[in-house]
């Protein structure tokens, strides 16, 4: 909201800080009245002054424009090209010079224009930011002194604060309400605008009828009429005091309810008041699949729940939110019926919000405006209607208030209050502060504290902590010492979650992979195309739900749904990172999925993996790429093995349960604990085509608390054998449709207690190798934990091994 | 006789053993000249003519000259051998500008790392971290933190909605209302987690992270709360910064207090950072509402509390100096290998 320091000045005297309004913003802001911007409005018209047309000539090059000779007090004429049509030898007009800076950023510099040099502008209304439109340049009064600066002219030799006022505190929207906030924190009075005005027109009350059907959600309502106003615009002091806080003015009428609405903070409305049907102003509810069409033209349908502003047979106005386009102020009125009312905050708030209508009006009335200053509203603008617009006031007015509005009274005793803030509170100090607030404060001795009641206006204080807060605020926060609560009980564990993310996170980082953090959400199409059949998924031990939870109100289709899976936002950045020039890259995400269960929503976390190309090494033995897949499966494998999960396997999924984003002849699922709980591949070709990637992608997604089901495991020291160990190869020509690795299980299954270690270290194929087979190299290293082994018992066991597996397998020892 | 044979032996292995190249040539002349079948054993066999007086003269004339070779062969292998490892060394040197085999490193994202951080600093004061769901009841997320529906509060934070009684939570102080629902007082807890909210321009992101932190005992104050954020700052960003309460409004605090510490970057001299004000603002806190506190069936009278939050980017942002909030979701490598320390 934009305060006004003239404007403020009217009511609490900061005459003595206009030259310094950052002090009185650090004043406000300490006390949680943010300013988040001060705007010195003189500056903003720097270089921008009245002049005067000495002469008005045609420009040599250009018809539709002139050439003006103009005084602007810079001690000789200058010569100014003016493309408007609105202006005559002898105006008096608007001169910004070289080096102002209108609104917009547009700097003005001493310019050509067809060959002709114009020393600076005629500016239009629009052009200085006073209209949004404006037909012509602005042409001043006759008496405007030549060279005086623009913002002197305009009475804009003021200060506009920009507040960001939190939603308790509604009392200080208005520029009386925050001098009274002003005059509470400097401690100095503050004078409450007055209406006075001759009534000299006719009954309010016989000219409309007033009914209020529905007085609890509307406790107040006063009206009263102005008989015979002339509607037309404001004069200029009007107009400029609404332009600083930032509205526009539409006519004068309607300029006076937003400037008192500025000045006092309760919102009005005006009615044309023959056009209200049977001269009537009924308070009710909507009628169910009523319409309604607001001041600007928007036609609404209501529920039947919204309190509306009714005449005879029709609603006329959204009570408290916006007034209807069939009994607005016109050019064509003449008599107005003036409403000011207490609407509950409640029922204003529900109208606004489900009809998605925010107006200055509603803002207030949502956040709390004052019962008790209803009146005094209605009648200052009454009083300024009749100033602006003519007219008689009637001689009454209509005062719909059965139950007078009070606060209930706080208890608070001393010791509560310091206890809550943690310092020594000075007595007098605290009903100091309850009074310059306005609050009716009681000494009580049984309560050893006060009774305090708050003024109509302060919603917010409720509760004994509120007033604690507003001991604390005016006091100062930075009279709160710093303490150390002590801790009376032993401390609780993490919670688990936290603990086994950061475990497997610490193991995927050793693992040389970067943590990538996606958003929770995603395009719910694209993330579709990428992630294909969900079932596949599934049936990979990855529940995936085919429609993610949808977003009622996305920001945009990019992130419309929840995501389901980790991987299509990793994809993304796997790509980013690609079309970089990144060609070798390992990144991972620990992170919630999303999908629908009997029990509602359901969010399970998930590993995901993305490994492409290898890092640079001159060291590597061999310069041919390997597939990326065997990094990311060895990752997985070395993880594992720090998780102390030995007892696991990798099956290859049947072709049509690979999902399509994997390589269908490159995948590999995780069985663990009797059950799939993730897969690994690489990328469909078919993806590699479609992004034009030269590399191998390996991709992979787990189950994170399938993964971390039993974590932490606790390693057990076993006794390190004294007897030596021996190592022995067997080779053999395995066809390609053997995985390698049930030879291996084959070999530890045969071997029993006395193989230590076995492992591949050799896969060679081409050369003389029969076509679809390649030879497969396995060491193996066998120690006896109770003494040497024998050379009979291992050539004994060597030759049972190998009559063993090529009896399995249809396999050739080599 | 035999001693001039046995001489000229002498001379012509003494003159082979200085002419040996290397160690393997001279182990050779070794075997050639004090071997079984070298000169040394063939005199020896040729001793059994001696007489019984002349033998025992003979044998020790032969062992001497082989004692002598023998010495003198140790030698020459003592020297070959150094003069091979000198060689052997000067061939070997290596360009140790070259540089080891490269591993791919890996690093934490910081926004984990700033949340690692804060929790590690905290838990030394005897906070865990609690964790929660992100699609949030309304309840959870909203009415129990005292933001009744259409309450204007609500306006503060833009909301995603799912269906009319989920959102998707716009904090972490939903994680409260569930631990003090379901652990008993004293507490002292860290929710740390992603948030949404409807926004989106170039200081907001719709999904980041906070920290809060809750504290439930018999008797809190605000000094205990400014103390307490006054330790974390100092710890998290140098025993220098100072912290500064400005009254705030949070429906689910009161009083209330955002959080500002002298800036880290200028140390509060001014800079942009800190808009030259010296202050960055860091985050919210303020006492538990009482009505919380109701809304969890802890009675007001018998238990108080205060809670703080803080933005993750944000302290990201201020700590490591990062310029654009976008970096955090690009997960651009380049960004991400910055915080491998």
């Amino acid at each position: 909201m934009k305060i006004s320091m003239r404007w403020l000045n009217d009511y609490v005297d900061v005459q003595d800080l206009m030259a310094a309004p950052e002090k009185l913003a650090a004043k406000l802001t300490a006390a949680g009245i943010e300013v988040e911007q001060i705007e010195n409005l003189a500056a903003r018209f720097k270089s921008v002054v009245v002049g005067h047309i000495i002469e008005k000539g045609q420009h040599p090059n250009a018809d539709r424009l002139s050439l003006c000779q103009v005084d602007a007090g810079q001690g000789k004429n200058l010569q100014i090209v003016c493309g408007a049509t609105n202006h005559k030898q002898g105006d008096k007009v608007v001169v910004a010079l070289p080096g102002a800076v209108l609104p917009g950023d547009f700097e003005i510099k001493l310019s050509k224009i067809r060959n002709v040099e114009s020393y600076g502008m005629l500016c239009s209304e629009k052009e200085l930011g006073l209209a949004a439109e404006s037909p012509g340049i602005m042409i001043l009064p006759k008496d405007a002194k030549v060279g005086t600066p623009f913002a002197d002219f305009m009475g804009f030799d003021d200060v506009v604060f920009e507040l960001s006022v939190t939603p308790n505190r509604a009392d200080c929207l208005s520029h009386f309400g925050l001098a009274r906030e002003v005059g509470a924190l400097l401690g100095r009075g503050y004078e409450m605008p007055l209406a006075d005005f001759k009534a000299a027109g006719g009954s309010s009350k016989k000219f409309i009828d007033l009914e209020v059907k529905n007085s609890d959600l509307c406790p107040r309502y006063a009206g009263r009429a102005v008989f015979k106003v002339k509607v037309g615009p404001s004069p200029d002091w009007l107009k400029s005091r609404l332009e600083k806080v930032g509205l526009k003015s539409i006519n004068n009428i309607v300029d006076v309810t937003n400037y008192v609405m500025m000045e006092l903070g309760q919102p009005l409305h005006a009615f044309d008041a023959d056009q209200l049907a049977g001269q009537k102003i009924i308070v009710d509810n909507a009628r169910k699949g009523e319409k309604f069409q607001s001041l600007d033209g928007t036609e609404y349908t209501l529920a039947g729940d919204e309190l509306m502003i009714r005449d005879g047979n029709r609603p006329v106005a959204l009570a408290g939110v916006v007034g209807g386009l069939n009994s607005g102020v016109t050019e064509k009125t003449e008599n107005i019926f003036l409403e000011s009312a207490h609407f509950l905050r409640d029922a204003v708030r529900r109208t606004a919000r489900k009809l998605g209508i925010e107006t200055d009006s509603s803002y207030r009335f949502s956040r709390g405006t004052d019962p008790e200053g209803v009146v005094l509203a209605m009648n200052r603008a009454c009083e300024l209607i009749q100033k602006v617009a003519g007219g008689q006031i009637g001689s009454d007015y209509h005062d719909f208030y059965p139950h007078r509005h009070s606060h209930p009274v706080i208890a608070i005793s001393h010791s509560y209050l310091e206890e809550r803030l943690g310092y020594p509170a000075d007595k007098k100090e605290f009903e100091t502060w309850m009074k310059r607030l306005g609050c009716q404060t009681k000494e009580s001795k049984k309560l050893g504290g006060w009774e305090v009641q708050a003024p109509p206006y302060r919603w917010d204080l409720e509760a004994a902590v509120d007033l604690v807060e507003e001991f604390a605020r005016l006091n100062g926060y930075e009279h709160v010492p710093e303490t150390f609560p002590p801790l009376q009980t032993s401390p609780a564990p993490h919670g688990a979650q936290y603990v086994q993310e950061n475990h497997l996170n610490d193991l995927l980082v050793a693992e040389g992979y970067l943590q990538a953090i996606n958003y929770g959400f995603y395009n719910s199409r694209g993330a579709a195309q990428f992630l294909g059949p969900t079932e596949r998924l599934k049936s990979v031990g990855l529940p995936t739900a085919a429609q993610g939870i949808a977003i009622k109100n996305p920001l945009s289709e990019d992130t419309d749904v929840m995501r389901t899976s980790l991987l299509p936002g990793l994809f993304k950045n796997f790509l980013h990172n690609y079309r970089h020039g990144l060609e070798a890259g390992r990144l991972f995400e620990t992170g919630f999925v999303f999908g629908t269960s009997d029990q509602g929503y359901h969010e399970s976390c998930r590993t995901a993996l993305v490994a492409w190309g290898q890092p640079i090494d001159l060291w590597a033995t061999t310069k041919t790429e390997r597939p990326a897949v065997y990094d990311l499966k060895g990752s997985i494998e070395n993880l594992l093995a720090k998780l102390l999960i030995t007892s696991y396997q990798w099956r290859k999924p049947k072709p049509e349960e690979v999902p399509s984003f994997i390589h269908p002849g490159q995948a590999a699922a995780l069985f663990m604990e009797g059950r799939l709980i993730g897969v690994l591949g690489t990328l469909h070709p078919s993806l590699n085509l479609e992004h034009k990637l030269r590399h191998s992608v390996a991709v992979g997604e787990f189950s994170f608390a399938d993964l971390m089901k039993g974590q932490p495991r606790l390693p057990k020291a076993r006794s390190i054998s004294k007897f030596p160990a021996v190592e022995r190869d067997l080779a053999f020509l395995v066809p390609d449709s053997v995985p390698a690795e049930d030879i291996l299980k084959e070999i530890r299954k045969q071997s029993g207690a006395l193989l230590e270690e076995a492992w591949i270290f050799d896969v060679f194929q081409g050369g003389n190798l029969e076509k679809g087979h390649r030879s497969v190299a396995y060491k193996m290293v066998f120690r006896d934990s109770q003494g040497t082994l024998s050379e009979e018992a291992l050539t004994q066991l060597q030759k049972k091994l190998v009559e063993g597996i090529q009896k399995r397998f249809n396999v050739q020892v080599r | 006789m035999l001693s001039e044979k046995l001489q000229a032996i002498h001379k012509e292995a003494v003159a082979a053993f200085n002419a040996a190249k290397d160690s393997k040539d001279l182990y050779e002349l070794k075997v050639k000249y004090l071997g079984k079948q070298g000169p040394l054993a063939g005199l020896m066999r040729e001793m059994a003519g001696l007489s019984k007086e002349e033998k025992p003269l003979f044998g020790k004339l032969v062992n001497e000259v082989k004692q002598g070779l023998e010495d003198h062969y140790s030698q020459r292998e003592a020297a070959l051998a150094q003069a091979e490892l000198n060689q052997k060394i000067a061939t070997e040197a290596l360009d140790l500008s070259l540089p080891g085999p490269v591993r791919a490193r890996g690093a934490r994202h910081p926004i984990q790392k700033v949340i690692n951080e804060v929790v590690e600093i905290l838990s030394r004061i005897g906070y865990s971290v609690r964790t929660g769901p992100m699609i949030e009841k309304d309840w959870y997320n909203f009415e129990a933190l005292n933001i009744p529906a259409d309450h204007p509060a609500r306006d503060m934070q833009d909301t995603f909605y799912i269906d009319e009684s989920h959102v998707l939570r716009t904090h972490t102080s939903p994680i409260q209302i569930r631990t003090m629902e379901s652990e008993k007082p004293p507490l002292r807890i860290l929710a740390p987690g992603s948030v949404f909210r409807c926004d989106s321009d170039v200081s907001h992101s719709p999904n980041f992270h906070q920290i809060e932190g809750l504290l439930i005992d018999r008797k809190v104050s605000m000094a205990d709360l400014k103390g307490t954020i006054a330790y974390f700052v100092k710890e998290y960003f140098g025993p220098e910064i100072k912290i500064r309460f400005r009254p705030s409004f949070f429906p689910f605090t009161e009083p209330s207090a955002e959080v500002d510490c002298s800036c880290p970057i200028c140390k509060g001299k001014g800079c942009r950072m800190c808009k030259h004000s010296g202050w960055i603002e860091i985050g919210g806190s303020g006492l538990v509402n009482p009505k919380v506190l109701a809304h969890c069936k802890l009675n007001p009278d018998e238990w108080q509390g205060f809670a703080f939050g803080f933005g993750m980017e944000r302290m990201a942002i201020i700590k490591y100096g990062i310029e654009d909030i976008r970096l955090f979701a690009e997960n651009d490598l380049r960004f991400l290998r910055q915080f491998e320390a």
